[in-house]
């Protein structure tokens, strides 16, 4: 006896339907038309139509190959530490935060407070008269280095997005770690496994599925990064850190190049498309 | 000695995760002058001065209008994402609608870079006049919010035992009925997880913020960076302390009170999406 009827499944679906079509599809139809468009804020409504100008431009824009770059390498390279330090965290951690649930807070507060908020404060913490961090490090020293300056940006940027989002990690390895079942171990335990083989033979495994996707969905994160990077150095120091986000935003706000920033979304969109693909379709090998 | 090196490991890594909200913390209860001679993490002489001045001296920049802008914009995008994802969600757990198609569409959005839709929105915007309007960073906030809390409710609903809607069923009830009777406060736990998961995501949100709204509608994290732009004299680091203190406060508070129940909510989401 089904509940809802097929028609009346499509009613309740209506409402959300139809708010995403004039939110996601509508801005998606307007951004292939003005992609493959002369148009600039003059004539915003009346686009006329000129080809594939502005994707050769975007794709003969240094800069933008630049900002793939930068997003890309800070994904991987993001998503790679958070997932190695977080599962370490999890593992390590266990013993202690079974018993004592409470220490799970301080551990889940960075995940509260805003990227953007948290750039904001790196600007305070890595200030070279009131942030702490160069003063001890003078102190202690007597040298402290340009932490957002051309050489440093990247990395300093790199360790402040890994803090705030290695909790996400660990805390999805947590709760997978802690979901192995007892019997499993156990029966690990008499057949005389050791902790290492136990964990590598048996935990590890069981907990891979969890890891592809915390990798995953950090790497994205980390991919389309803009608030902490925007807060902390703007496209700052010589358009290091500019990221792909903050690449579309530039050429939009500050360009007004909006057939450049409108295609761009467009190849950010296919490439997000292909790699979703592509995902779907290893996820569903994987099953059968 | 294991367990000794455990708790080292432990404290370590909440002193390390946390430590740009603890130096803000310490900051923001410093005075200008003390803050000169002494950028450390101790305090000398603590002081609430930081704080009278961005809640009293409000003519340059309110604090009090971006908390506001955030609250509002934050409760109708997640009331209005979760009005919207609550029916479509029961449709999904209990008939085939919607289940092969628009579900994996809805949870792959998640994935997908929002920026892509910025630009054709502000446009958008610009032609109804939703620019710098709590509504319309409201609205944009339940497209943000609407993957999650559906993937939320979905499973929830799917926990529910068929039986209950096949028992009121029986009683005369029409689907609708069931929905809102039954359904609903038996998922209550979900639907307040989701509202608190909604809301933190909306309160933190900055980018749409940024492009969006300029001066009426413009929410706490971008308020934030008003203090930092400051010119003259420089950033005054004791009243952008005592800024980003009060702007984090929200969040944290609700996280912190509901941190299980979030962690739960962030494995399904992410498990499941």
């Amino acid at each position: 006896m089904a509940i809802v009827r097929r028609a009346e499944g499509r009613a309740y679906l209506t409402p959300l339907v139809g708010f995403l079509l004039l939110f996601l599809g509508f801005p998606a139809v307007i951004n292939i038309i003005y992609s493959v468009s002369t148009v600039d804020f003059q004539t915003l409504r009346s686009p006329t139509l000129s080809g594939f100008g502005n994707y050769l431009a975007v794709l003969a824009d240094r800069d933008f190959w630049r900002a793939i770059f930068f997003s890309l390498r800070f994904g991987i390279l993001t998503a790679l530490i958070e997932c190695l330090l977080g599962l370490f965290l999890a593992i390590f951690l266990a013993p202690l935060l079974s018993k004592r649930s409470v220490l799970m807070a301080p551990l889940m507060l960075p995940l509260m407070v805003a990227p953007a908020m948290i750039g904001l404060m790196y600007r305070l913490v890595l200030h070279e008269f009131a942030g702490p961090v160069p003063y001890y490090l003078f102190e202690w020293f007597g040298d402290s280095p340009a932490f957002l300056d051309v050489a440093h940006a990247f990395w300093t940027l790199t360790v402040v997005e890994t803090l705030q989002w290695t909790p996400f990690a660990f805390l999805l390895f947590y709760m997978a770690y802690v979901a192995v079942p007892l019997d499993v171990r156990e029966a690990a335990a008499l057949d005389g496994a050791s902790a290492i083989k136990l964990l590598w033979f048996i935990e590890l495994p069981l907990m891979l599925p969890t890891l592809m996707i915390a990798f995953f969905i950090r790497f994205i994160d980390g991919f389309r990064v803009f608030d902490n990077v925007y807060a902390l150095t703007g496209s700052g120091a010589g358009g290091s850190t500019m990221s792909l986000s903050i690449y579309i935003y530039q050429a939009f706000f500050k360009e007004g190049a909006i057939g450049k920033a409108v295609a761009a979304s467009v190849v950010l969109f296919l490439a997000s498309l292909l790699v979703l693909y592509s995902l779907n379709w290893l996820a569903g090998r994987r099953r059968t | 000695m294991m367990n000794t090196l455990r708790w080292i490991v432990f404290a370590a890594a909440a002193l390390a995760m946390n430590f740009p909200i603890i130096v803000t913390l310490v900051t923001s209860f410093k005075s200008a002058r003390e803050l000169s001679v002494n950028p450390g993490l101790w305090i000398s002489q603590p002081t609430l001065e930081n704080y009278l001045r961005v809640l009293t001296q409000t003519d340059r920049f309110n604090i009090y209008s971006y908390l506001w802008n955030s609250t509002v914009a934050s409760l109708i995008g997640t009331g209005l994402a979760i009005m919207l994802a609550f029916p479509a969600a029961y449709a999904i757990a209990r008939s085939e609608a919607g289940k092969h198609t628009l579900l994996p569409i809805i949870v792959n959005l998640r994935a997908v870079p929002l920026i892509i839709f910025a630009i054709p929105l502000y446009m958008m915007y610009q032609w109804l006049g939703l620019l710098d309007t709590q509504l319309g960073l409201g609205l944009i906030l339940t497209i943000v919010n609407t993957p999650l809390a559906l993937v939320i409710l979905v499973n929830a609903i799917s926990d529910v035992p068929l039986e209950l809607d096949e028992a009121a069923k029986v009683d005369g009830a029409n689907s609708f009925q069931i929905m809102i009777r039954i359904i609903r406060p038996v998922v209550r736990p979900a639907l307040v997880t989701t509202f608190i998961f909604g809301f933190i995501t909306a309160w933190n949100e900055f980018l749409f913020g940024l492009m969006l709204t300029t001066n009426k509608a413009v929410p706490m994290t971008v308020g934030a960076s008003f203090f930092f732009a400051a010119s003259g004299g420089g950033v005054q680091w004791g009243t952008a302390s005592a800024v980003m203190i009060l702007g984090a406060l929200p969040p944290a508070f609700l996280g912190l009170l509901m941190y299980r129940q979030i962690s739960g909510s962030m494995i399904s989401g992410a498990v499941k999406g």
